[in-house]
């Protein structure tokens, strides 16, 4: 689901190698993981869910072997407990939630377009990003971690959120990196370089 | 990568190097004098006399040739052309058109392969000059069609199209707006006169290697026949000026002057600006035919003392950058397998000589063309490079 | 504060395999390759690209889809593609192709609910409802399809408040009689729009200086601007020279 397509594209440009898979004897011998995503959060849940073999060997990979995983918009959601946008639970391999947008006079949902992010926790991840980078967005719900130490960028729209957001192996990027030109770039650089 | 690359340190080299530039025996229809100076050097040398370049007789020619200009362009909206690429040369004399009180119109050749540097380099000069431009954009199948022919033709001009089509086109935007005079950037001083070799172009030549390899008609590519080259010079009668072949000129000035005043970008010297130019001399020139040009800047370089022979010999011996996914774009716009790009590259080189072209008739023509280029009807190093005989590539 | 900056979008036009632009919709000019045009905005980091086929719909056919995978190919910033779009299938082959958003005007007009079925797969921030208004000969504006040559009588602002609650998510409003005009954008029309839906509202069609962008924004509350004629020519009535207009000069007119 998503547009592994593009985030293809980009790992390519920067000289690393993605290739777009499903079948879950293929993953288990991958070295990192991207978990791309777009759509509602059920439905990406019941695919992982149903798909035989995909969740163990999923979380053999992040949780055992601990590879590095990179969840990007409704991938970095997935990685939460929870989401009001759906009932089935999320992965929790990040303790947070993610919630809807409020309902306020001016704030169109869903946040679409290009807004600035803020490095907050310093970490592999965002080496090289300046409070100054600016990426593309377009979610209808938003993360909150229960840690502060795992947000790893912030942002604002309407209120603050979690931009990215981290713990040991496990990485997520609300915006997208793979329509970010360079700033996207960057993300992508150093988790390929992980 | 078999770019033929030798020992940077120019005094472990074993062959033949120019005493005064960096020309080595490589270089075709080369010669060395009793002192080892070549005889480009010597050319350089007899056109500077000639024109007086930065001395008071070049600036006298100059400032007769200006006064000229002024007056045939009196009353009408355009009194010159300058041909622009968003380069260093041109960029530098749309500025200098304006400062010498002349109403250019800047005239713009579009091969479709440009880069984002170029267009806004094109931009923001044109932009702040006040100066209008022209362009003619080719359509891209034609364009493409035309590159992929010489590319599976086996020669080296792949770039043979862009640059006559350039040609023809200032002549023919000239005649539309009954403009009388071109200005072209180029200074032999600065660049050097490039030898034949591998860079031979015409009409000819195109439309032989087009009929051969080609599929996609000539609808919007501007081809310049012989005949319509003379009628262009002789009835027309639009002129070519080289400013810089008379007036003083640094490039390395000129670029900081268009950076600073400007906000212009240098492309650092790698032909970023267009990507069939950056192809031709970054990957195809060097890699099939063994030929890198970067030798004509950087002797030109030496010889006005902005370089040194060991530092511009380590420079030409020093891999050029190039552009990631440039060869990727270039099969992908041509429509060529991984397969048919590999056999082009490792087949053997042909030479425009094994085509029919206007050669013997530009030789046997070399009167009427030495009088056109005195009267600046057609560019003087035109006729020193196709109006002599035995020019082809030496390898 | 709701810092997201404003989008400025070049449209690019599509017939057959080139790039072109139109004045009015009627006589078009050659621009350029299209996979080369994109490669020169995304170098220039534009914000987000839009490609219509202007000839999809009267030749009815759906998307170029190779055409449109070697442009995807080559953007790293957000896509959308327009022309031709008459089923979910249409819409899915888009989209798997790696592009971001869909603009439906023709079929839209014909049946609405396809609308509704794009945004329940995909999310409605993936359907822009592209609205082609054209005034008519004693004043009044409405809405036209297949590239202006249909005349549908409707009332641009009750279609604009249709398709939102259909589902689209953004509406792309295009002025037929001031596109390729530079002379600045039809801001009454822009703002009747915008004010009477809660969707962005991207303006299209007559923008000539970055003037005119400041005012659409400001005056008449577009959450986006599409540039067409800006940034394919040098100026208008000249030559052709892929641009788009400084950072620095679009941040001073949006302040």
């Amino acid at each position: 689901m998503g547009n592994p397509g593009s985030l293809r594209n980009m790992f390519k440009r920067i000289g690393a190698k993605a290739t777009i898979e499903a079948d879950p004897e293929v993953i288990r011998y991958a070295r990192k993981i991207v978990l791309p995503g777009v759509g509602a959060f059920d439905a990406a849940m019941e695919r992982i869910n149903h798909a035989p073999g995909l969740l163990e060997v999923l979380r053999g990979k992040a949780l055992t072997e601990r590879v590095p995983v990179l969840g990007v918009c409704l991938g970095m959601q997935l990685l939460t407990r929870s989401s009001e946008e759906g009932r089935l639970a999320g992965l929790g391999w990040i303790p947070g939630t993610t919630r809807r947008f409020p309902r306020q006079d001016g704030l169109k949902v869903p946040h679409m377009g290009w807004n600035i992010a803020s490095p907050t926790t310093p970490s592999p991840l965002t080496t090289g990003i300046d409070s100054q980078s600016r990426y593309y967005f377009v979610h209808a719900y938003w993360v909150q971690v229960d840690e502060p130490s795992h947000s790893l960028m912030r942002t604002h729209y309407g209120l603050d959120f979690d931009a990215a957001i981290g713990r040991d192996n496990i990485f997520g990027v609300q915006f997208h990196p793979e329509k970010s030109h360079r700033f996207g770039m960057q993300i992508l650089g150093n988790f390929a370089a992980l | 990568m078999n770019l033929q690359l030798l020992d940077t340190c120019i005094n472990n080299v074993d062959l033949q190097i120019c005493a005064r530039c960096i020309y080595d025996e490589r270089v075709s229809s080369i010669q060395f004098d009793a002192e080892g100076v070549c005889n480009y050097c010597r050319q350089v040398e007899g056109l500077v006399s000639q024109y007086g370049t930065g001395q008071e007789k070049g600036e006298t020619l100059f400032a007769g040739i200006l006064a000229d200009i002024k007056r045939s362009g009196a009353g009408r909206k355009y009194d010159c052309i300058v041909g622009v690429s968003g380069g260093t040369d041109s960029s530098y004399l749309v500025y200098l058109a304006r400062h010498w009180g002349l109403r250019p119109l800047a005239v713009h050749y579009d091969n479709t392969w440009n880069s984002a540097i170029a267009t806004m380099n094109i931009q923001k000069v044109l932009k702040c000059l006040d100066v209008d431009l022209y362009t003619h954009v080719v359509d891209n199948k034609e364009a493409d069609d035309i590159f992929r022919a010489f590319f599976l033709s086996g020669v080296a001009e792949i770039e043979a199209s862009t640059d006559l089509g350039y040609a023809w086109l200032l002549r023919k935007v000239a005649a539309k707006y009954s403009i009388k005079y071109i200005l072209e950037g180029h200074s032999f001083v600065a660049e050097g006169i490039t030898p034949l070799g591998r860079n031979y172009f015409d009409g000819r030549y195109i439309q032989a290697i087009h009929r051969r390899f080609g599929r996609v008609r000539m609808k919007t590519y501007p081809l310049m026949t012989f005949t319509r080259f003379l009628r262009s010079a002789i009835l027309e009668r639009t002129k070519f000026i080289r400013p810089f072949w008379y007036i003083g000129y640094s490039k390395e000035a000129a670029r900081q002057f268009l950076g600073s005043n400007f906000d212009w970008q240098y492309y650092g010297g790698h032909h970023l600006e267009n990507r069939m130019t950056a192809f031709c001399h970054g990957i195809y020139l060097p890699q099939k035919f063994h030929s890198d040009m970067r030798n004509n800047t950087l002797s030109a370089r030496v010889r006005v003392g902005e370089l040194s022979r060991a530092q511009a010999w380590a420079e030409y011996n020093t891999p050029p950058v190039i552009e990631d996914e440039l060869v990727s774009y270039f099969k992908k716009r041509l429509g060529l397998s991984d397969a048919q790009y590999e056999a082009v590259m490792q087949s053997v080189p042909k030479s425009w000589t094994e085509f029919p072209t206007y050669k013997k008739r530009f030789e046997r023509l070399r009167p009427l063309f030495l009088v056109l280029a005195k009267a600046n009807l057609v560019p003087m190093s035109f006729y020193l490079k196709y109006c002599f005989p035995g020019r082809g590539p030496s390898s | 504060m709701n810092a997201l900056r404003t989008r400025i979008i070049p449209v690019l036009l599509l017939l057959r395999e080139s790039l072109v632009k139109t004045v009015r919709f009627g006589r078009f000019s050659y621009v350029g390759d299209p996979c080369n045009t994109v490669r020169i905005f995304n170098e220039l980091e534009v914000d987000e690209l839009l490609f219509l086929d202007i000839l999809a719909s009267r030749e009815g056919r759906g998307p170029n889809l190779k055409m449109l995978a070697d442009i995807a190919d080559e953007c790293f910033m957000p896509l959308g593609y327009g022309g031709g779009i008459r089923s979910l299938d249409d819409a899915r082959s888009v989209f798997d192709i790696g592009f971001e958003k869909v603009a439906i005007n023709t079929a839209a007009a014909d049946n609405p609910d396809l609308l509704t079925r794009i945004a329940e797969q995909y999310g409605s921030q993936a359907v822009v409802a592209s609205i082609d208004v054209r005034s008519g000969f004693w004043g009044g504006a409405t809405v036209h399809t297949r590239s202006g040559r249909h005349n549908t009588r409707r009332d641009p602002v009750q279609w604009a408040m249709e398709v939102e609650r259909r589902g689209a998510g953004e509406i792309l409003l295009t002025s037929i009689d001031r596109e390729g005009s530079w002379q600045g954008f039809d801001l009454e029309l822009v703002r009747r729009v915008a004010d009477s839906v809660s969707i962005p509202v991207i303006a299209h069609g007559g923008a000539g200086t970055v003037q005119d962008i400041g005012k659409v924004v400001k005056q008449a509350h577009a959450s986006a601007v599409a540039l067409g004629s800006m940034v394919v020519f040098q100026r208008q009535g000249m030559g052709v020279l892929v641009n788009f207009p400084e950072p620095q000069l679009i941040e001073d007119v949006l302040r």
